[in-house]
Formats: structure tokens, C-alpha cells, sequence
């Protein structure tokens, strides 16, 4: 599996995961390039369907990266997220897709260093997992 | 005088058609019965009633690609795809070989013919399997049909204890026939039990008159406006065509299955829908089968299979409404 | 108890109370099915017994609008079992109708029969009293059963490229007829997600993929709004088991909120809430 790259969409919410994301890159933090971010306001945005969408058009692993708890700019996403996330985390097991495949995690604007090894550590996961194997079948 | 074969001979001549065809049989696939591509006669089941769905998805299927265009290093490659191999469909029930006439009606007899459907149609042989009785739901002769008909299929079988009466029907059904070991024999193949009662069904040109009759609306009130009656019915046939972009950034042109009782089926660019309710859509199918396809095409839309009242949630059953109409 | 049924769909039509009456009637072939009574003489055709296993609620989605433009909408009379009430406190929940312009007949139940046998769910059903109702018919039974999700525990226990086989293998039988979706009470979207066009979720394919994508996502949306009533899988013409998927929502809405749906209309379903200091472990 050594040469398999994992292609992992990550949700980074606007006020706390991708400036976080940002300073990683601004401190020239290195982590791998497996990561393709997708700006959302808030982690309460990420509508399951987007995970299940990133999961059947190519995406070995999700992440849906919001702010610490009581952080949240917008008060509540981040509660209705973890909520959400931590169903579909035992939906998506229970239908075959690994729940090690989904991460929910909380970055601040200022843990660059944490971003980086959160992704580092994630994308090592999936990549022992192996791609999925329910994808979308090539006609 | 007719010939007959072995069920050993019968199966060791599928096994050799699996090898240089494509033998699509009637598999059991949890507890039901579907027609499906088998590698070996052990896969087949023989005694059976009814497949749950037909043939219909091997002449139409549910979902293909008819174009696609892939992007390269220099322009683009667009390719049609079309059928690979030769197919044998086995143990075909006759109201199911019907249906197919009655699809080729509007596929291959209007111009311009469906390339798609033509070219499965031409590389389909057909056996056929004659019931033994005709079933619950199944009303095939009220019309016009017969559980052992052979008109259209290019062979038929006929059960007679363990051994099977084959009868070869068209060119094509000989061609396949190779050595299958046949014997001949005095007598005639048993016809299946028929059910005495048939059903009077309206003929086209008097529905119009009981078009905005409430019966309509006191049917639909129960109707679930899914879709299960047209995805089971051997004779429903719309379809939609969308242009796709796959994830790595090609195109396909798809064509799938669609149905006239979906909300979303008459809607037009603009808005505009001609068939809000329910109870317009479910009166449209009933229409379309017993007035509109006749008109139009020539053959009545409906070949007395009895899926759709079998399979129906809510009992909204064809039967009862041709019954229905014939009294209005 | 049809006695009883039907005399009280009498008085609320006779009166003008409701404009119709949601019941069950006999079929054709054996069959039992939904009844609509418009006029008093009718109720006669009412029955009741363990063949009907049918969710009413799902009707009452077409009786939201008046059927005059200017008037109110029509009121409605409608049979329940204690599973079908529980869908009932959903939509009530949901402002999806008022409560006032439905009369409830709630019907106590030993379990409904398919082909003779005792439904599965109704072995291990621990209600057999609905929990709304504007009239209360039939004797509460003494016996109950006891919930345990074995069924779910089963498919749990397998390895994560068992339970992938396991799906794939139902999922192919799909033939995206939306039965489950339309026979079901909760799924009262507009335009569903499935044929929504823009944003484009799944397409028109009837692929594997597509159907993997949609009864999953049918599933989500019902945690915390579906109430058991296997309207979905009794629905499905290729017997799907949809309630194994639902069921293991259930459970693990069950374990992480401690919620179970519909047990009245006022609880909001835990993903429409939230908690402050919560662990939701992983």
C-alpha cells in the first residue's frame, strides 16, 4: 500500500480550521499533499450529504474540521456537527464504509502545528485502509 | 408428433449455450425469482412461477451509457458504445415474450427505430418456457394471450413431467438448437390449466368518455405516486436522457428509467406541469395502456402479467379497474 | 372493536366534523387496503384486523391544503396503531398538520400478520397503547414485548468487508422506485434530494453506487423521525430489509440521546438540538 495516495476532502470551516490550516502553510509546516480543502462558514454547514457525495465520487477519507466547542462564531454549529457526525460515523461502519475513514476534529486559528499532524496522522490511517471498496463502478 | 429432451440432455445443452453466450435464466436471489446472466445450468432455477421483474431491463436497461466523451492529451474520443456478444434469455414466459412485441411496436416499428433497443433485439434469441397454470394475478388471456403461446419467442418449452417438449419456432431458435438430444414422440405438449373467466376490457375509443369520471379520484386517494408499478411492468417504457460529468471529467450520456407517476415527469422548462396530482398521472398510465398506445401504436400496452398487482403497497389493482370501467 | 370504529366515523362525518375518514377496506385477492370514507353510508366498508399492517399517517400529507381555494383545510378522522401514532407526534412535532384538524382513533394491538405470520417487529413491540389519540378503542393486551435489536446486533457482528458484501448485495436488487420513500410518513420533501437536479446529488442512474448513496441517505434523515412501522420494507417489490438499516439509527440514537421517537409532539428530535457538554464518544 505504500504507493497508494489517499484522496481525503477536508470540511475546514471559515473562523477557526482553515486559518488553522493557513498558518500551517505560513509556518512552512510540511504535511501531505493527500488533503483537498473545501471552505465551508461553518462546521455545522457540512450536510452528511456531502460526506456521502465525497465518499462515492473518489474520496477515501473525510474530514469535517470545525472550531473547539463554545468557540463556534456562530454559537452552535459545532454542537449540531458533532451531534450529526458522531451518527454518521457508526452509519457509515454499519454500511461498510470503515468508520476510521471519517474524522470530526476541533482546530483552533492558532494550532498550525496540530493541523498538520492531525492530517499527517489521518492520512496515514486511510492510507493503511486501503481505498474504499464501494466506490462508484466504471462503466 | 413432438420432440422431446432429457432435463440431463436440457442442461448439459445450456451449459455449452453459457459458454459461447451470454444465457440469462431465472436465478432465486434471496427469496424471489429474477432473469439474470448464468455462468452454469446449476445456477437456473426451473420450477418456478413468475420472475419478480422482466426481461424488460436486458432490451432497455434500467441505466446506460449511449455516448461518451473522453478528454485526451489532443482533442476529445467520443464513443458510442454499443452491445458486446449474443444473448439467450431462458425459460421466457410467453406474457413476458409479448411484451416485447408490444415494445417493439413503438422501438422498431415507428421511424426512426431505437438503434439501442434494436441491436438487443436482433442479438436476443428467445426460449420460451410454457406455464403450467396460469397464476393469481396473471389475467394474459383476457388479452388475447395464452400461457403457452410460442408466437414470440424463437423456441418453446413445454414442462411434461421431467422431460420437456421443445418446439422450434423461428430460424433463429434453430440455429442454437446444435446437438441438443431430441427424441420424438407421439402426442401433443399439455396445455396448462386456463382460468374460465375473462375479463371484458374496454376497447380504446371508449375511455376518452370516462376521462374526468371521480373513480379516478377515489382510485388515486390510495396511490402512493412511487414508481413500482412502471420499473415492474414488462410493457412501461419512458425513459430520460442527461448528459453527466464523471469525477474524472469525462462525459456520459445516460439513459435511465423514468416514469410517468413520478411528480417531476411532465414538468417542462419554465415550470410548468401538466400533471400536478396524483390523480392525473395515475389515470395517465391506465390511459396511456388501454387508449393512447393502442391509438397510437397498435397493440394495448399491457400483456395481463399481474406484477403490478402483485407488487402495488396500496392494492391499487388493474383488474379491478378494467372491471371497473367496463361497468361505468 | 370495528363496531366501535365504525359508529365513531359515522358521528364525526354525520356531523361535519371531518370531510374523510382514513381507515382500512377490504381488497381485492385477500388483500387489505387504505380507505377513504367521504360519506356516513360508507363507513361500513371500515375493517380491523391483523392483516392491517399499513401506516395511515403517510395520508395526511394530502389533506394539507384546502380543497377550495379560501377555505380551511380539510379535518381529518384517521385509524391508528400504537406504531402508526408514533409517526403522528413526528408530523405533529414537525407543524406538518395541526393537531386539532386530525381525530384520532387510536386502536390497541396485539400485532399485525403478514401471510399469517406475527410480524417481527410486533414480537418484540413494547407498546401496544398509541400515544396520541382522541379516542381510545380495544383492551390494553398484557402482554408486551421487549426491544433488543438482535436483528441489528447480527449484522453488527460482522466483519466491515462482510457487512459491505452484505449491502451491495441488497442495494443491487434496487430498482429506485421510491416505494419506501413515498410509503413512508416522515419523507414529505418537495423534491427530494434523489431527483433534485441542482445541486446535482446522484443523477438518474439506477447504479449501485447511486442506490448505496440514496437509502443511506433516506436513513439519516429519518433519525430521530422514524417510528418503526416497516411501511418501507413491507413496500419494497425486490424485499429490501430497509428496516435493518433504520433500526440501527434508532438504536444508536437510542444509546447517544436517549431519545426514541415520537413519543409525543413536543420533545424536539435530538438532531435538531443540542447539548453543551456533551461526550459523544466515536
Amino acid at each position: 500500500m505504500t504507493d497508494f495516495e489517499p484522496r481525503i476532502i477536508g470540511f475546514l470551516c471559515r473562523w477557526c480550521s482553515y486559518p488553522g490550516a493557513d498558518l500551517a502553510g505560513t509556518s512552512r509546516i510540511v504535511y501531505p499533499p493527500s488533503l483537498r480543502t473545501i471552505l465551508v462558514p461553518c462546521s455545522g454547514r457540512v450536510d452528511p450529504l456531502f460526506v456521502l457525495k465525497a465518499f462515492q465520487d473518489g474520496a477515501d477519507g473525510v474530514m469535517v474540521l470545525g472550531c473547539h466547542p463554545g468557540d463556534c462564531h456562530y454559537l452552535e454549529g459545532n454542537y449540531h456537527a458533532q451531534r450529526r457526525y458522531a451518527l454518521m460515523h457508526r452509519l457509515l461502519e454499519y454500511v461498510g464504509i470503515e468508520g476510521e475513514r471519517l474524522l470530526i476534529e476541533w482546530v483552533s486559528a492558532a494550532e498550525g502545528g496540530r493541523f498538520a499532524e492531525m492530517v499527517r496522522e489521518f492520512t496515514a490511517q486511510v492510507s493503511e485502509l486501503g481505498p474504499w471498496g464501494g466506490r462508484r463502478v466504471d462503466r | 408428433m413432438m420432440k422431446v429432451t432429457t432435463k440431463d440432455n436440457l442442461t448439459a445443452w445450456l451449459d455449452k449455450l453459457a459458454r459461447g453466450y451470454t444465457l440469462i435464466a431465472p436465478k432465486a436471489i434471496e427469496e424471489q425469482i429474477f432473469y439474470k446472466p448464468v455462468a452454469r445450468s446449476s445456477e437456473i432455477v426451473f420450477d418456478f412461477a413468475k420472475a419478480d421483474l422482466p426481461v424488460k431491463e436486458y432490451f432497455l436497461p434500467s441505466t446506460h451509457v449511449i455516448l461518451s466523451i473522453e478528454r485526451q492529451e489532443e482533442g476529445i474520443r467520443v464513443e458510442e458504445p454499443s452491445l458486446e456478444g449474443e444473448r439467450v434469455i431462458f425459460a421466457l414466459r410467453p406474457c413476458d415474450a409479448r411484451a416485447l412485441r408490444v415494445l417493439d411496436a413503438l422501438f422498431l416499428e415507428e421511424e426512426p427505430a431505437d438503434p439501442y433497443y434494436a441491436e438487443r433485439r436482433e442479438r436476443t434469441t428467445l426460449i420460451g418456457l410454457a406455464c403450467r397454470e396460469m397464476g393469481e394475478e396473471c389475467f394474459c388471456t383476457s388479452l388475447g394471450l395464452a400461457p403457452d403461446d410460442a408466437s414470440d419467442v424463437d423456441l418453446m418449452l413445454t414442462e411434461i413431467e421431467e422431460e420437456y417438449a421443445v418446439q422450434v419456432v423461428t430460424e433463429k431458435g434453430k440455429a442454437i438448437l446444435g446437438d441438443l438430444v431430441l427424441e420424438k414422440v407421439e402426442g401433443t405438449p399439455p396445455r396448462p390449466t386456463l382460468r374460465e373467466e375473462k375479463m371484458p376490457i374496454l376497447e380504446a375509443e371508449a375511455w376518452p368518455q370516462h376521462f374526468d369520471h371521480v373513480y379516478w379520484a377515489r382510485l388515486a386517494d390510495r396511490c402512493l405516486s412511487c414508481r413500482l408499478c412502471t420499473y415492474v411492468c414488462p410493457t412501461c417504457r419512458c425513459f430520460d436522457v442527461r448528459d453527466y460529468e464523471t469525477p474524472n471529467r469525462d462525459i456520459e450520456r445516460l439513459r435511465a428509467w423514468d416514469s410517468c407517476l413520478a411528480e417531476s415527469y411532465r414538468r417542462i422548462a419554465g415550470g410548468y406541469n401538466p400533471r400536478p396530482t396524483k390523480v392525473q398521472r395515475l389515470r395517465n398510465r391506465f390511459y396511456c395502456k388501454f387508449c393512447y398506445y393502442p391509438k397510437d401504436f397498435g397493440p394495448i400496452a399491457c400483456v395481463g402479467c399481474g406484477r403490478c398487482i402483485a407488487k402495488c403497497p396500496v392494492n391499487v389493482d388493474i383488474v379491478e379497474v378494467l372491471e371497473g370501467m367496463a361497468v361505468l | 372493536m370495528i363496531d366501535k370504529i365504525q359508529a365513531k366515523a359515522k358521528e364525526l362525518l354525520e356531523r361535519g366534523q371531518v370531510s374523510c375518514f382514513i381507515g382500512y377496506e377490504e381488497g381485492t385477492r385477500r388483500k387489505v387496503r387504505p380507505a377513504f370514507i367521504y360519506e356516513p353510508q360508507d363507513v361500513d366498508r371500515l375493517i380491523w384486523d391483523e392483516r392491517c399492517t399499513y401506516n395511515l399517517a403517510v395520508y395526511l400529507h394530502q389533506f394539507k391544503s384546502p380543497l377550495k381555494r379560501g377555505e380551511e383545510p380539510p379535518r381529518v378522522g384517521i385509524l391508528v396503531k400504537p406504531c402508526d401514532s408514533r409517526s403522528l407526534n413526528v408530523l405533529f412535532h414537525e407543524e406538518q398538520i395541526e393537531r386539532k384538524r386530525v381525530y384520532i382513533v387510536g386502536l390497541t394491538c396485539e400485532g399485525v400478520k403478514v401471510n399469517g405470520q406475527l410480524q417481527e417487529r410486533c414480537q418484540r413491540c413494547s407498546e401496544r397503547v398509541p400515544l396520541v389519540y382522541d379516542l381510545l378503542v380495544g383492551e390494553e393486551p398484557n402482554e408486551v414485548g421487549q426491544e433488543n435489536y438482535a436483528d441489528v446486533a447480527r449484522l453488527e457482528g460482522m466483519s466491515p468487508g462482510e457487512r459491505l458484501a452484505f449491502w451491495v448485495r441488497e442495494f443491487e436488487r434496487c430498482i429506485r422506485c421510491y416505494a419506501c420513500r413515498q410509503a413512508c410518513p416522515a419523507c414529505y420533501c418537495f423534491e427530494c434530494v434523489a431527483e433534485q437536479l441542482d445541486p446535482l446529488w446522484m443523477g438518474i442512474a439506477i447504479d449501485l453506487p447511486q442506490k448505496q448513496f440514496f437509502h443511506v441517505m433516506r436513513a439519516y434523515h429519518l433519525a430521530g423521525r422514524c417510528s418503526g412501522c416497516n411501511a418501507c420494507e413491507e413496500a419494497c417489490p425486490t424485499g429490501i430489509p430497509l428496516s435493518l438499516l433504520n433500526r440501527k439509527i434508532a438504536k444508536e440514537v437510542e444509546a447517544l440521546f436517549g431519545y426514541r421517537t415520537g413519543q409525543d409532539a413536543e420533545t424536539p428530535p435530538p438532531l435538531a438540538t443540542f447539548k453543551k457538554e456533551e461526550e459523544l464518544p466515536l
